[in-house]
């Protein structure tokens, strides 16, 4: 029977590759996730250990009776909604300037993609610093031509508008370049005989190069949302989730629940709420893909 | 002729208001480390200090262990990077190659993991690390970001970039008597260049930026990693002490744009071959 | 056999050099390298007692210290010995986390327990057990730039306190005339310039106390009485209208010229050994309901999963005996009666005079400790995102103070 003992050690050998893979995931990822599911029952303090079985009270509590969690989870989806579309204009706008040749494209895209490269904690540290009340440099320029900015930090919506704008700055130029690699691989012969017969540049775009690009701009969709619901560090240090909870998101509020107030078991309830946010904002962008294709 | 021109003039007067606000922050960041804490704040604002303040650089070594944090962070990201190379090129030949027993129903377990940001494990994480004795060690920073979802991410990109290989080559290694791994070693691995450099760049970025799990993790200020070292530049009532934190961030910043500008070309085609985008 | 005795003698070996090469941890939330160096100093005397015995001081910063501490606690890394503020006391009583010292304390003569002023330990003990000794008991007071006040022409807080117009409406009208915001110099700074983060109870229950309020008592709310409305409404309008605050977002330090005045404790006064302004210190002002001195209070306490829960217990007592209590007392007021009577209290620390030290004591003396709660983190939380809608120029006090209310009723 040599065929069966070929797959019989094709099987070993495969499990053999992926067994680090494999263990580590089961220890570090998959475990714990199932944990968390467990701890979301209870009600569990970090600073006296004390633990008991509550059932689904932390999920009532924060679906019913606890006033920030929706707003929290509002602030998510703000943040996600804000950050996706503009990331993708700006990325989608860049590679369109940027993937021809001309004098000077090595540069601005070396330019676009440096904060990429940037620590975030960095990035968030010197805007924060530029974006201070009146002595900021932002509102300091703004001054020189006539704009009295507001104080950005401190003002709820502004502080919103301020983090999503800087989260933005900081990551689009990793998804300019996966567009500019698309955009590179679309032959030109599709868009000189295009122009050829007259189409306007608009047409071109909108018939020939945009549906060319979908599954690109699916994958980088996928991985923006994804992206922006876990950012942490970046609230952290610009806003500390404030002002009136205006930028506390989803991620902050995990965390801040869990190891600042010491609720484990509450803070695990919002992670499990978490996960399914997740896997119904990712089923729904796959789905939306099967439909495009 | 004229009309031509003035497109050329306005495109660039374009990228370059566009621009704007990707250079300046990094310039502001570099021109304030060499100023002390009164010029900071200055009004008007001065782009070029009025004296170099080299002190801030030194400083910012005296107040706290700030070489001996480079390192960490630096050996933690090339670490994190060489582990997680080696087990998702691992995993993710056998999953593109290897029609093993149960290798679809691993692709689905692993799938769940994909997009799943460490925010919904870290709470049992940190019991977990607490129970292994590794809490206050750097050891959470490598083993969460290579078996995490940043590992799994890993292994699928590799697994994409190994499927669009051409299987004949590697058939014709098989045939002449290599093993499995062998194949993998001598031929699928150089073959996949562009891919290790780019998920190995993404590896790195990450742990580099790793920012939450030294965060719940570490609390020796020796074993601390750049980004809460940069964090940490506070009086003792936790303001920031501006000209320190933005001369750290320089000296925490400019060496990776070096870097990066040396090898940009590099770096922006691996990302545009590894088939990153899908 | 011969080789199990060796094996013995080592395996003992070892295990005495283990014993006596024994590390303390204690975690501060200062990093003043005055008074690290006060502290490292007391260690030094305390470790050349001790053979083998190595203690460090860790510094978490204070907006950290509460979740730093707590990590380290809940992650089995605990350190042995730690500052802990009145607000955390409740909390961490509770929890079970503390070592009672009570035995290592009461047994000793020499320590002199009964000299601790009974007021002050309420926080930390419960029955018998004692989790914690305060080592500041130390009142708020203002700083003030006399230079300043000097070239401005008016009274400074001092005369004022003679000429008893020393009010919360006076040191208003001061701020107003002594800023000017578009050099950055402003009139007033909150204490550390933290008023709008972690330090909001710091920069509110001062003035809001002189008006006769309180933030809670008896499991109720006050920060809706007219009484604190009517104090938080003068200090949004030295904020907003009068422009004499340094507001959110801004930074200007008192300590390098950037506020005429600042309300804060005396361990400060390190911050000013490079000042180049001559400076003066004053009671806080009194307001509607007279004077209100406030107390924060810090305590050192050990923890009990330490490792070495003897010996932080021993040095605990050390650091908190009459002695080192008189040391730390030029930047922490201890709540030993004998000490503060006495002259030492007085000439503690050069960068006061004796008179200045006299206004600290009498505060001691009169003061009210700052608030604390079994569910005090939970209550800040909840307070601090309605405590933002405030900060705003436009802010409804009223109705700000009643969502505050509203938020923190159900924990009281």
């Amino acid at each position: 029977m040599p065929i069966i003992s070929l797959r019989c050690r094709e099987s070993i050998t495969g499990w053999l590759f992926v067994s680090p893979t494999l263990a580590g995931f089961l220890i570090f990822f998959f475990g714990p996730l199932i944990a968390v599911f467990g701890y979301s029952a209870t009600e569990w303090n970090l600073l006296t250990q004390e633990t008991s079985f509550v059932g689904f009270e932390n999920y009532t509590d924060a679906l019913t009776e606890n006033q920030d969690f929706w707003l929290v989870f509002r602030n998510s989806l703000v943040f996600a909604a804000g950050l996706v579309p503009l990331n993708m204009v700006m990325a989608l706008s860049l590679a369109m300037a940027l993937s021809r040749p001309f004098a000077g494209q090595v540069l601005f895209r070396t330019i676009f993609f440096a904060p990429v490269i940037t620590a975030a904690v960095a990035w968030a540290i010197v805007w924060k610093f530029l974006l201070q009340g009146e002595t900021g440099t932002v509102n300091q320029m703004l001054a020189i031509v006539g704009i009295d900015g507001p104080n950005w930090l401190r003002e709820p919506n502004w502080a919103m508008v301020a983090v999503i704008v800087t989260r933005v700055l900081k990551t689009v130029g990793l998804n300019m370049i996966l567009y500019i690699a698309a955009l590179q691989s679309i032959p030109r012969d599709y868009t000189e005989a295009a122009l050829l017969e007259g189409a306007s540049r608009w047409q071109i775009f909108g018939r020939i190069i945009w549906p060319l690009l979908t599954p690109t701009t699916l994958v980088i969709m996928i991985v923006t949302v994804v992206g922006s619901l876990k950012v942490f560090d970046h609230i952290y240090l610009m806003t500390g989730g404030g002002p009136e909870n205006g930028t506390m998101v989803l991620a902050f509020f995990i965390y801040e629940q869990g190891f600042e107030f010491f609720n484990v078991g509450y803070a695990s309830a919002l992670a499990v709420i978490m996960f399914f946010l997740i896997v119904a904002l990712t089923g729904l962008q796959l789905r939306l893909k099967g439909g495009l294709q | 002729m004229i009309s031509s021109r003035i497109q050329t003039v306005s495109w660039y007067l374009m990228l370059a208001i566009a621009s704007v606000p990707f250079v300046f922050p990094l310039l502001w960041m570099l021109s304030a480390a060499f100023k002390g804490p009164a010029e900071i704040f200055a009004t008007p604002p001065t782009l070029i200090p009025d004296t170099m303040r080299w002190s801030n650089f030194l400083e910012v070594f005296s107040y706290q262990p700030f070489a001996r944090q480079y390192v960490n962070s630096l050996y933690i990201a090339a670490l994190v990077s060489g582990l997680t190379l080696l087990f998702a090129s691992l995993a993710g030949y056998a999953l593109a190659r290897i029609r093993f027993a149960g290798s679809a129903l691993l692709l689905l377990l692993l799938i769940s993991a994909l997009m799943m940001p460490e925010e919904v494990t870290i709470i049992p994480n940190f019991f977990l690390m607490r129970e292994l004795g590794l809490m206050n060690t750097h050891a959470p920073l490598v083993l969460l970001p290579v078996f995490g979802s940043q590992g799994v991410l890993a292994t699928f990109l590799m697994r994409q970039y190994f499927m669009a290989l051409p299987k004949e080559l590697e058939e014709a290694a098989y045939l002449d008597g290599l093993s499995r791994f062998g194949v993998w070693w001598k031929i699928a691995l150089p073959l996949s260049r562009p891919a290790l450099a780019a998920v190995g760049i993404i590896t790195f970025l990450n742990s580099w930026n790793l920012f939450l799990e030294p965060l719940v993790f570490i609390s020796d200020v020796r074993l601390f990693t750049l980004p809460l070292a940069l964090a940490n530049f506070t009086d003792a009532y936790g303001l920031p002490l501006w000209h320190l934190q933005l001369a750290a961030t320089s000296l925490a910043v400019i060496p990776t744009l070096i870097v990066y500008i040396a090898a940009q070309r590099q770096i922006i085609e691996s990302f545009a071959l590894s088939g990153v985008k899908g | 056999m011969i080789k199990q005795i060796v094996l013995a003698t080592a395996l003992t070996a070892f295990s005495i050099s283990m014993a006596f090469a024994q590390d303390l941890r204690m975690t501060v939330w200062t990093g003043s390298d005055a008074h690290l160096g006060m502290l490292n100093d007391i260690a030094e005397e305390f470790e050349s007692t001790h053979p083998g015995v190595t203690v460090n001081f860790e510094t978490i910063p204070f907006s950290d210290y509460v979740r730093g501490l707590t990590l380290q606690l809940a992650g089995g890394n605990p350190p042995d010995l730690g500052w802990l503020l009145e607000s955390s006391a409740p909390i961490f009583v509770d929890a079970g986390v503390l070592l009672d010292v009570s035995d290592k304390l009461r047994n000793d003569a020499a320590y002199n327990f009964s000299d601790l002023s009974q007021s002050a330990m309420t926080l930390w003990q419960s029955s018998d057990a004692i989790y914690g000794i305060p080592f500041s008991t130390s009142p708020y007071l203002t700083y003030y730039n006399a230079s300043m006040f000097s070239s401005a022409g008016i009274a400074t807080p001092n005369q004022m306190v003679k000429e008893g117009s020393w009010t919360w409406e006076a040191l208003r009208i001061a701020a107003k005339k002594l800023s000017d915001p578009a050099n950055g110099v402003y009139g007033f700074q909150s204490p550390d310039g933290l008023g709008y983060d972690s330090r909001i109870m710091h920069t509110l229950i001062p003035i809001v106390r002189s008006y006769g309020g309180e933030a809670w008592v008896n499991g109720k709310c006050g920060f809706d009485s007219p009484e604190a409305i009517q104090a938080i409404t003068l200090y949004h309008q030295m904020i907003f209208d009068d422009k004499s605050t340094v507001p959110p977002g801004e930074q200007a330090n008192f300590f390098t010229g950037g506020a005429a005045m600042t309300i804060n404790q005396i361990s400060r006064v390190s911050n000013l050994d490079e000042a180049n302004f001559e400076w003066g210190l004053a009671p806080l002002p009194s307001g509607p309901s007279g004077e209100s001195p406030t107390i924060g209070q810090a305590a050192i306490v050990a923890f009990a999963r330490g490792q070495n829960t003897e010996l932080a217990a021993e040095f605990l007592k050390y650091m908190t005996d009459t002695k080192n209590s008189a040391t730390m007392a030029q930047f922490f007021p201890t709540a030993r009666k004998s000490v503060l009577e006495g002259d030492a209290f007085l000439n503690s620390n050069s960068a006061f005079s004796a008179e200045q030290i006299q206004i600290v004591a009498d505060a001691i003396s009169k003061g009210g400790v700052l608030p604390s709660h079994p569910a005090y983190p939970q209550i800040e939380a909840a307070m601090r995102p309605r405590f933002d809608a405030l900060w705003q120029a436009d802010a409804v006090i009223p109705s700000v103070m009643a969502s505050v209310c509203r938020a923190i009723q159900p924990l009281l």
